[in-house]
């Protein structure tokens, strides 16, 4: 595999500009009939910073920003007080506002499997986008300079991976991620199963978002 | 162009789509077999992927690090591993920032200037060991060589060092628990011969199924927990707490109460969150067994509370029933109320009388349940053991114990390890000394300090905040052959440990290290600090020498799983720096000890046995797992009941074994490091509960639990049949054998031995159960209470990406404006972490605070943020910045456990917030130490605050 491996990124280099763009265009086509959603139980978040600390290892964000972080608040007087927890990633929208915000063409985009990313190659840096978000989802890198995100650690998922390494590594076991258009998925039947108790954020703006929440009387979804 | 493995891995996965490409060869990449996925993705960024332990943190979690370039990329939790199942928490995904810190211990150092200057100069590693070989040679020969202590602060890897220095002579090894939570263990080690009571909520289990086939078991049994100043969401010792807590809410249904005065993240996932005052868990407890004692009644299903069927499976019900009941006639002095009664309680501890009464109720009547107490409990109070003799009770009692969901002695059924390796053998090596001019003959382990000495001979886990003393004075053997014989403690080896500033107050250690004799040398004329850490305790010392950090050194988890499971923390990359890994210092320092003469010292026993790290964990593994055949469904039906098993899960699954009639063994092939690492690193044996009782009676099988009798017991000293019995037996012939010479811990409280049975007594700085501060209440309003944040312990410290974390009230982004050097993550490129210079704004960088209720702040013109001085009435203090919250009761303060005041320069961003961060250690009282185990009493304290 290894020899594979290494015979693809020769192929690769000896590719021109255009043939390179083309690839990278169909990226995603393999999942055609992937929509990929990501479900949190908030039930079972155990307010760690996991999520946090395993995208930063994962994905190497700088110290001062996030891509998935966990807004927590602490309410109410003694003995009524209260502390809620809301893990909190890019939504992925169905609809996302970003992408409608972003003066670059291609710079920011949707994959046909539902997955939001942004071409570091194509961003300017502007950073509109990240004021578009109604979610705080976005941010510009100190180190890069570029307009910066969750991307469902997409590097994961096409290397046959099944989730991102939030997922992989919460410690309440409250992220899941999968297929949405496999009823069988973890994702799907959480959701089936949840009905009325899932949620997403801020459903007013009316972007769609992809990463679910499953509530009850004892959370909180307006945390920030 | 170069290729970055994300841009190759977005071209890798759009080839399926891209059909021209089909001639390239390049589509064989599709439709890959599980395997050959496997394969791909760890080959194709040339990963290669290792499954070891994160043993910078107590939990210990089974890991899967992948490792590139001899570097570690990426760390997950090891699936195979039922402790984690998978995850990584914060702390163990954060391990790079750790492992290439710019602040660890790089090379040995020898001390150029006084003790705690902090001067050092860079040696060789040969000059170093010379050093510390020439003091321990002479100091042997000059006092004995009981006169050296070896405290391996962390329990992972002291196996290498106890090994040495049990050789060299001294019984005084230990370990972290010591100063962890001993009077929190003490009834579950004196009435089952365990140590940790924790909820049946590791999933999954591996349990036998009826047609003798093994089934991972993920279903939640638990129906109630409750978590008495346990708060596992923070405190991750017992790691599947955390998704346990919550699967079994979510999944069954599982009430869960919390009960700390502080509203813990625990808390958060309560149905009924009780803040009663601090240092009452007996009380409650107490409360909690009077009111089921008093209600219950077996004809109604509402009151049904008690399972009389344990009486089959215990001893000495009735003597303890008979102590319990004869404390009901007697008035409290603080309140004039009966004994555990529930106006009593209520008084006492500040909740309501229904809260208790529906507490005690819901546990009585919920089963499966479990009752747990943590170390913020039972485990940090003077009186602590009476809670944790009551919890047992209370579980035992109710039918929950070792039952499914309910609730599990974890020490007794988690797998065996250490073997010979560990040098016990060595303490039995036969020594003489001269006691009043006659020659006594006795063995190494009739010097233990403890032991044998004249303050705590039930201190089963070593009375670490004793040390000072111990530095200052000697130490009197009072009890054993070597009766009446002083020695003085000479030399102090400390590894992973940070006694100065944790163990009790750190004002007493430093001055007990720094103490001169008359001739102007220091008392303790050794001090070797070893470590991948440059902690508080090293500034100190006068020799340092750099251990390899936990992914350079390999050995065996320590863990508390519900069955037995165990673990190889492979050397996931080689050691960094000039470090070395135990089995090396180890070597070293033996060898050097034979070179200057000492003849306890053999190569056959060590550099010529070990020739690397995997011989010694392989001597390790020898007696794993080493638990007995015994429970329901019986994890191997085909050997016989109550035989101890020994081997590989797969030799004893193959029946690949020998049985031994005679020693009831059952032994198959050893377990190796090479099958560990064949086998995701990890080997498990099946589950089974009722561990107690035979599988097909119900009867006790004499096997289980580890007691005197084989049964639960109840009384804890008595003769039957001309023999003596129970859990203080050996404790109590000391004394008797000493002409009744009473210990200093049970003179405290007026004790003349060790009790038969049920005892009490009460905690020291409480004004609302103890008359004797009740003067001090007015002036001094709080009760101190302390928490573990355990990615705010000294090593979690050093990483910047927990920095970014905030929990509870006691670890908050409160910093004033700093610049630190930190490790950090390098986007482009395979270099896991640069050492860059930052700037940490203002409130962006969690700290340890000062936690207090809103209403209090109020009161005294607190505000949030709020810089304040805490104080206790021995006039020491500690400063620090206020977090206020409804989070927790009117009239406590909580800090972290070693969250402040970090004066080491080694903690990094933590050193540079030291002048506004709060050290709890210094509040507490070194002279309160608990009267049996000699632990120290870090939550009774009361303080007052005042604004800065």
């Amino acid at each position: 595999m290894c020899g594979g491996a290494s015979d693809l990124r020769d192929k690769w280099k000896e590719m021109n500009k255009e043939e390179q763009t083309i690839l990278a265009s169909k990226i995603g086509d393999n999942n055609m009939s992937k929509k990929y959603g990501f479900v949190i139980d908030l039930r079972k978040c155990t307010g760690c910073y996991g999520c946090q600390s395993s995208c930063k290892m994962e994905n190497k964000v700088p110290m001062g920003v996030n891509r998935a972080t966990v807004f927590i608040k602490d309410a109410g007087t003694f003995p009524e007080n209260k502390r809620f927890f809301l893990p909190v990633l890019c939504n992925h929208c169905e609809n996302p506002s970003c992408i409608k915000a972003c003066p670059v063409p291609g710079a920011t985009f949707k994959r046909a499997d539902g997955t939001v990313l942004v071409d570091h190659d194509k961003c300017v840096g502007c950073g509109y986008c990240a004021a578009a978000c109604p979610y705080g989802a976005r941010f510009m890198n100190p180190a890069t300079g570029k307009a910066d995100k969750c991307t469902w650690c997409v590097h994961r998922l096409d290397a046959g991976l099944e989730e991102p390494a939030c997922v992989r590594n919460c410690k309440g076991s409250a992220r899941y991620f999968g297929d949405l258009n496999n009823p069988d998925s973890s994702v799907s039947r959480l959701i089936a199963e949840s009905k009325d108790r899932i949620k997403v954020r801020k459903e007013e703006f009316g972007t769609k978002p992809q990463a679910f929440y499953i509530i009850d009387n004892r959370t909180k979804l307006d945390v920030e | 162009m170069q290729v970055s493995r994300r841009v190759f891995l977005r071209y890798a996965a759009a080839l399926g789509g891209v059909a021209a490409l089909n001639k390239s060869g390049l589509m064989t990449l599709k439709n890959l077999s599980p395997s050959e996925a496997e394969a791909m993705q760890t080959s194709m960024g040339k990963y290669e992927v290792k499954y070891t332990a994160d043993a910078m943190c107590p939990a210990e979690c089974g890991m899967e690090m992948w490792i590139k370039d001899g570097k570690i990329a990426k760390i997950y939790g090891n699936k195979a591993v039922p402790m984690n199942d998978g995850i990584a928490c914060a702390k163990g995904a954060s391990g790079q920032q750790l492992v290439y810190s710019p602040y660890r211990l790089k090379y040995p150092m020898i001390r150029v200037g006084e003790r705690g200057s902090g001067k050092f100069k860079r040696v060789t590693w040969d000059e170093a060991i010379d050093h510390i070989g020439k003091k321990l040679a002479d100091i042997k020969k000059k006092y004995g060589a009981e006169s050296a202590i070896m405290d391996c602060g962390d329990v992972t890897d002291r196996d290498h060092y106890y090994r040495l220095f049990f050789a060299y002579g001294t019984p005084n090894c230990t370990e972290h628990g010591s100063i962890c939570d001993t009077p929190r263990r003490h009834g579950p080690k004196l009435m089952v011969g365990g140590k940790r009571w924790e909820p049946d909520i590791m999933r999954p289990q591996l349990v036998r199924q009826p047609d003798g086939s093994l089934k991972k078991d993920y279903t939640y049994k638990s129906k109630l927990i409750v978590y008495n100043g346990w708060n596992p969401f923070v405190a991750t010792r017992i790691f599947y707490e955390s998704r346990g807590t919550v699967g079994a809410k979510v999944e069954n249904g599982c009430k869960v109460v919390v009960i700390d005065p502080s509203y813990s993240n625990t808390a958060t996932a309560a149905d009924m969150w009780l803040a009663p005052r601090a240092g009452t868990d007996g009380d409650l407890f107490g409360a909690m067994l009077r009111y089921i004692l008093e209600n219950d009644n077996q004809n109604d299903p509402n009151k049904k509370y008690i399972n009389w069927s344990f009486k089959k499976y215990s001893t000495g019900w009735e003597d303890f029933d008979a102590a319990f009941k004869s404390w009901w006639g007697k008035k409290d002095p603080i309140n004039g109320l009966s004994y555990f009664s529930l106006d009593w309680a209520a008084d006492r501890t500040g909740l309501s009388k229904k809260q208790i009464e529906d507490l005690a109720h819901l546990f009585g009547i919920t089963k499966p349940a479990a009752l747990v107490w943590g170390m913020q409990s039972p485990g940090h109070h003077y009186n602590g053991y009476c809670a944790s003799i009551i919890g047992v009770a209370l579980n035992v009692i109710t039918g929950n114990f070792d039952i499914p969901g309910g609730v599990i002695d974890t020490e007794l059924v988690k797998s065996d390890k250490g073997g010979s390796a560990t040098g016990k053998q060595f303490k039995s090596k036969k020594v003489k000394r001269m006691i009043d001019g006659k020659e006594v003959e006795g063995e190494v382990e009739h010097f233990h300090m403890d032991l044998f000495g004249s303050k705590y001979p039930a201190a089963w886990d070593d009375a670490v905040a004793d040390y000072p003393n111990a530095f200052m004075e000697g130490v009197d053997v009072r009890y054993g052959p070597f009766r009446g014989y002083h020695y003085p403690i000479k030399a102090y080896i400390l590894r992973t440990g940070n006694s100065i500033l944790t163990g009790s107050a750190p004002y007493k250690w430093k001055d007990a290290i720094l103490a001169k004799d008359a001739s102007g040398n220091y008392k303790l004329e050794l001090y070797v600090f070893i470590d991948s850490l440059n902690l508080e305790s090293a500034l100190y010392a006068d020799v340092i020498l750099p251990e390899a950090s936990y992914a350079e050194r390999q050995s065996l988890s320590d863990i508390y799983p519900s069955h037995q499971v165990i673990y190889n923390r492979d050397a996931v990359i080689k050691p960094l720096h000039e470090s070395k890994k135990p089995t090396e210092i180890m070597n070293m320092l033996a060898r050097k000890l034979h070179e200057l003469g000492d003849s306890d010292i053999k190569g056959s026993d060590f550099w010529e046995k070990y020739k690397t790290e995997e011989d010694f964990v392989n001597e390790m593994l020898a007696p794993a797992p080493g638990r007995v055949n015994v429970g329901t469904p019986l994890p191997y039906p085909q050997y016989p009941e109550g035989y101890k098993l020994i081997g590989t899960p797969e030799s004893l699954e193959k029946g690949e074994v020998t049985v031994d009639d005679r020693n009831k063994v059952v032994k198959g092939k050893p377990v190796t490091v090479e099958w560990l690492r064949n086998n995701h690193g990890v080997a498990i044996w099946p589950m089974s509960w009722y561990r107690y009782k035979k599988h097909n009676a119900d009867e006790p099988n004499k096997a289980f639990p580890n007691t005197s009798t084989k049964l639960i017991e109840f009384k804890f000293d008595w003769a039957d049949g001309g023999k003596r019995y129970g859990g203080y037996k050996s404790y109590n012939e000391k004394i008797e054998k000493a002409g009744g010479e009473v210990p200093l811990g049970l003179r405290e409280i007026g004790f003349s031995k060790f009790p038969s049975t049920f005892f009490w007594f009460e905690t020291k700085w409480n004004p609302y159960t103890n008359p004797e501060y009740k003067k001090y209440a007015k002036d001094y309003p709080f009760q101190l209470i302390c928490g573990r944040v355990h990615h705010a312990m000294s090593g979690t410290q050093m990483i910047p990406w927990l920095g970014e974390i905030k929990t509870e009230g006691t670890w908050q982004p409160m910093n004033n404006e700093f610049e630190a050097e930190v490790p950090e993550a390098m986007p482009m490129g395979d270099e896991p972490m640069k050492a860059m210079k930052m700037k940490f704004k203002a409130n962006t960088y969690a700290v340890g605070t000062i936690w207090m209720n809103t209403d209090d702040a109020k009161k005294a013109g607190i505000k949030n943020g709020d810089l304040v001085v805490v104080e206790n009435p021995l006039g020491k203090s500690t400063k620090g910045k206020v977090f206020a919250s409804g989070g927790i009761r009117p009239g406590i303060i909580k800090i972290g456990f070693a969250t402040g005041g970090r004066f080491s320069e080694g903690l990094g961003p933590a050193y540079k917030t030291k002048d506004y961060t709060p050290s709890h250690n210094d509040l507490v009282d070194p002279d309160v130490l608990s009267p049996i185990m000699g632990f120290p009493g870090y939550a009774d304290m009361i303080v007052k605050v005042k604004k800065v």
